[in-house]
This record gives C-alpha cells, sequence and structure tokens, in this order.
C-alpha cells in the first residue's frame, strides 16, 4: 500500500514532488555557493584582580556592538567568510570591566560633548578597527588565527578627550581540535576575545596616555565627580557577577 | 554473508593495533618522599608556539592516567583553573619560569585563590602530536549491488612532548620529563577497510602519566 503510494504518485502529488525537489535543489545550491558564516558565541570569566577605585561610564556604538567582518572570496576555488562578533563583544567587556574597576554603568545613548554624565570619572568608548583571519586554505598552515585590533578612547564626564590608545588581541586554534571550519574560526575568535581581555586587564595602568590621569585619581583618591547633570543620559548599572564556565 | 563480513572486520579492528615505539627521559630532583598529601596538581597545556598547540585532550589525558592509578591525588581540570584565574593564565599572560610565580603571588587575590586551591604542583606540558607521513591509497566505490572499498593507506604519527613541574611552595622548578613516541598506522582494504592504528598519543600520555606518577603518589 505505501509502496504504491509512493512509486505511482498520482499527476498532482507528482508534480507537486518534482516541485519540492527542484526547490530543495535550488537550496542546497545556493547554500552551497553562500559565504561561510560565523556567529562568534563564547563564555568569557570575569577577572580576578584588585577593582581600582574608579567609575567608568560605557558606551558601545552600533559598528562596535554590531560588528562584523566580511570577507569576499579572491577566486572561484575560495569561500567568503562573514564573522560576526559584535555580541560576544559586548559580552565579554560586560564581563570584564565590572571586575576590572568600582562601577561600570552601561551608557544608552552616545556621549556628547557639554552634557555631563554625572557620577562617572570616565567615559570609555571601545572601538574596532581591523579583524584579520586566516585560514589553512590561506596560509597552508593548519592553524586558524584571528587578529583584532581596537582602538580606545577615554573620555571626560562631560564628553571632553582625555586618552586614546590602540591594542591588539590574537587567537589561534589548531585544525586537529574541531571538525568544520565555522567552528574553528569561532574558537580561534574566542581565544582572541580572551587574549584581548587580558590584554586590557593586564596592561591598564601601563597604557602611556592613561599615565597621569590614573595618577590624578588613584592619587588624590577623589570618587567620582558629583555633579548636578541637567542633561543627564539614561544608563544602566552592569550585573558585576557573571557565570563562568566553558 | 555480509553481516559475518563486518563481524569479522570489526573483531579484526578492535584486536589489532600498529606498534609504537616510546622513549621518556627524566630528570627529576626534590620529589615528595610520601606523595603529595592533601594537595591538589594542575597540569597545563603550552600555547605560545605559532604553528602547535598542547591538545586539550592530551592534558585530560594524563589527568585522568594519574587520577585512575591513584584516586588520591586531586587534579584540577584545566579549562576550570584557567577560568577560575583568568586573566593570568592566558598564553599571553601565563607564567614562564617558575620565578615568575613570586610575582604572580604578589597579586592578593591570586595568592588566595591558588591557596584555596590547594596547588601545590603546576605540571607544565608543551608538544603536540602531528602526521609526519602518510602514504598509499584508497578507494570506494557505492553501486546497486552494494559499497565496498580497495587499497593500501598507511601514515606515520609522531608524539613530542616535554612536562616541567613546578613546586609552589618553593617558587623552583623541581623535575622534567621527555618523551617522544612514533609510530605506523596501517589502512589495508578489501571491500571493508581495517584499520589497524598505532596508539601514538595515548603511548605518550601514559609514559607521561606513568612518570609523574612515580613523583606524585606515595604508591609508586
Amino acid at each position: 500500500m505505501w509502496g504504491s503510494t509512493i512509486l505511482i504518485p498520482r499527476p498532482a502529488a507528482r508534480a507537486a514532488y518534482w516541485r519540492r525537489s527542484a526547490y530543495l535543489l535550488l537550496a542546497a545550491v545556493l547554500t552551497a555557493c553562500g559565504p561561510n558564516e560565523v556567529l562568534v558565541k563564547g563564555q568569557f570569566p570575569a577577572p580576578l584582580m584588585q577593582k581600582l577605585p574608579l567609575n567608568i561610564a560605557l558606551w558601545y556604538d552600533e559598528a562596535f556592538s554590531q560588528h562584523e567582518f566580511f570577507d569576499q572570496a579572491k577566486g572561484r576555488s575560495g569561500s567568503s567568510w562573514i564573522v560576526k562578533t559584535g555580541e560576544a563583544q559586548v559580552d565579554l567587556w560586560n564581563t570584564l570591566l565590572p571586575g576590572m574597576f568600582q562601577q561600570v554603568r552601561l551608557l544608552t545613548e552616545a556621549p556628547q560633548k557639554g552634557s555631563t554624565i554625572a557620577g562617572v570619572d570616565a567615559i570609555l568608548v571601545p572601538h574596532i578597527e581591523e579583524l584579520q583571519y586566516a585560514i589553512p586554505a590561506h596560509t597552508q598552515i593548519k592553524v586558524y588565527e584571528i587578529w583584532l585590533r581596537y582602538r580606545f578612547e577615554l573620555l571626560s564626564p562631560s564628553g571632553a578627550p582625555l586618552a586614546e590608545w590602540s591594542m591588539t588581541a590574537y587567537g589561534k586554534t589548531p585544525t586537529a581540535f574541531l571538525q568544520s571550519d565555522e567552528e574553528a574560526v569561532n574558537l580561534a575568535a574566542v581565544v582572541a576575545l580572551r587574549d584581548a581581555g587580558a590584554n586590557f586587564a593586564s596592561q591598564f595602568r601601563r597604557v602611556a596616555p592613561l599615565q597621569s590621569w590614573l595618577a590624578n585619581h588613584l592619587q588624590q583618591g577623589t570618587g567620582p565627580q558629583q555633579l548636578s547633570s541637567q542633561n543627564i543620559h539614561s544608563e544602566t548599572a552592569l550585573q558585576t557577577q557573571r557565570g563562568v564556565a566553558q | 554473508m555480509r553481516c559475518l563480513v563486518i563481524i569479522a572486520a570489526a573483531f579484526i579492528t578492535a584486536s589489532l593495533s600498529a606498534c609504537v615505539t616510546s622513549t621518556v627521559d627524566e630528570a627529576l630532583f626534590n620529589s615528595p618522599s610520601k606523595g603529595i598529601g592533601d594537595a591538589t596538581v594542575v597540569i597545563l597545556g603550552r600555547r605560545h608556539a605559532s604553528d602547535y598547540e598542547t591538545e586539550p585532550g592530551f592534558i585530560d589525558c594524563v589527568g585522568k592516567h594519574i587520577t585512575a592509578h591513584d584516586p588520591s591525588i586531586e587534579v584540577i581540570d584545566e579549562l576550570s583553573f584557567i577560568n577560575e584565574l583568568y586573566p593570568w593564565f592566558e598564553p599571553r599572560t601565563a607564567p614562564l619560569h617558575p620565578q615568575d610565580i613570586e610575582l604572580l603571588l604578589q597579586k592578593k587575590l591570586v595568592a588566595q585563590k591558588l591557596q584555596a586551591l590547594g596547588t601545590r604542583y603546576m605540571i607544565w606540558i608543551d608538544g603536540s602530536t602531528v602526521r609526519s607521513d602518510s602514504a598509499g591509497s584508497l578507494a570506494c566505490g557505492v553501486g546497486p549491488g552494494g559499497a565496498g572499498c580497495f587499497g593500501f593507506g598507511t601514515w606515520d604519527d609522531d608524539s613530542s612532548y616535554e612536562v616541567t613541574i613546578w613546586d609552589f611552595n618553593r617558587r623552583a622548578e623541581v623535575g622534567r620529563i621527555n618523551t617522544t613516541a612514533s609510530g605506523q598506522s596501517y589502512m589495508p582494504a578489501v571491500i571493508v577497510p581495517i584499520p589497524i592504528i598505532a596508539p601514538v598519543q595515548v603511548t605518550a600520555c601514559d609514559s607521561v602519566g606513568e612518570q609523574l606518577l612515580q613523583f606524585l603518589s606515595s604508591e609508586y
């Protein structure tokens, strides 16, 4: 009974069958031609360190929080890549910074000159300047690599620039560890993000453009400026405790 | 009939394994006379080289070998330890020399965490297992009458690992183990491929585990 239904379908059913098969074939062809897409996902531990007595406001612009990297295939044999790191970036810095500073507030509006944010020592604005990746097909080395270059801006509570500096991060994973290119690129990106956190946390007090500002704030031991701002941004206190696992 | 062939192939595969040659060199000094007592051990992989990484699976294998042969030794999971002490054991920040322990312990929270974990020995493993050579060819096909493979393949795997043991209390290196293992695997195929695998990495893992047990365990 079942066999006859499958092998000798009625004309309408047969047409539907062929239509469905054509769609599946088309989908398979289109999928094969599409770029490799990696939505970077990972969990990041909070840092184990004495918090600096600073109240920091944090602003992620859209380019940062929605960051993605697109690399067009160079030839027919190559493949295009989209690496979306924005979500993981926000996860990382939302976990790292509350472990480094006494208080971290996440701004929901961009800091503007002339409008002062009350109760903070400075505003930190991270940017991703560059992302490079390498896969074994490019380098003939059995390692997947991600390289990131950040630029950080430190602004006064009123939005005036205090310091600006760059920082790099690197992550790699060998081919033998994982089954697919996407998994390997994801892991390399997570390693790079962890490295970014490690670099920022371990070097923050040594960043040359920050030295005088940090010395002033840490030696004076002054708390955050308690200004009665007339144009206070909407802000949210970040949760400082996060799960640590991977 | 086909079922019998598959069962026979599975049996042969399970019972065959190729030979592995392994060499272990050790230099141990200041070994604990009666094991490590209540202290814990952490085994960490070095991930500084540009073209290879010590496999997390190898680190896990050595830890399991130790706890399987002496359950009284507590081996802390590598990833848990690195996460607990983030960011001080990332490739960028991890101590490279025993003298760096002193700097690490100057960080109050790090010192407290290590004390809470009871870490007495930190064991660093640096190395990897690589496929050094391969030859032969194997072809498989599927037809209306069935499927099958024909051909012969062979490959060589080489393992090389260096183990360094640091004593947290003495802030010093107390031992060093080098192990190398190599073996050739074969894959003859007449209808059914029969892999004859040389367990190179497992042999290296067992060699390192045995040497570490002699150092850490009171029962060895």
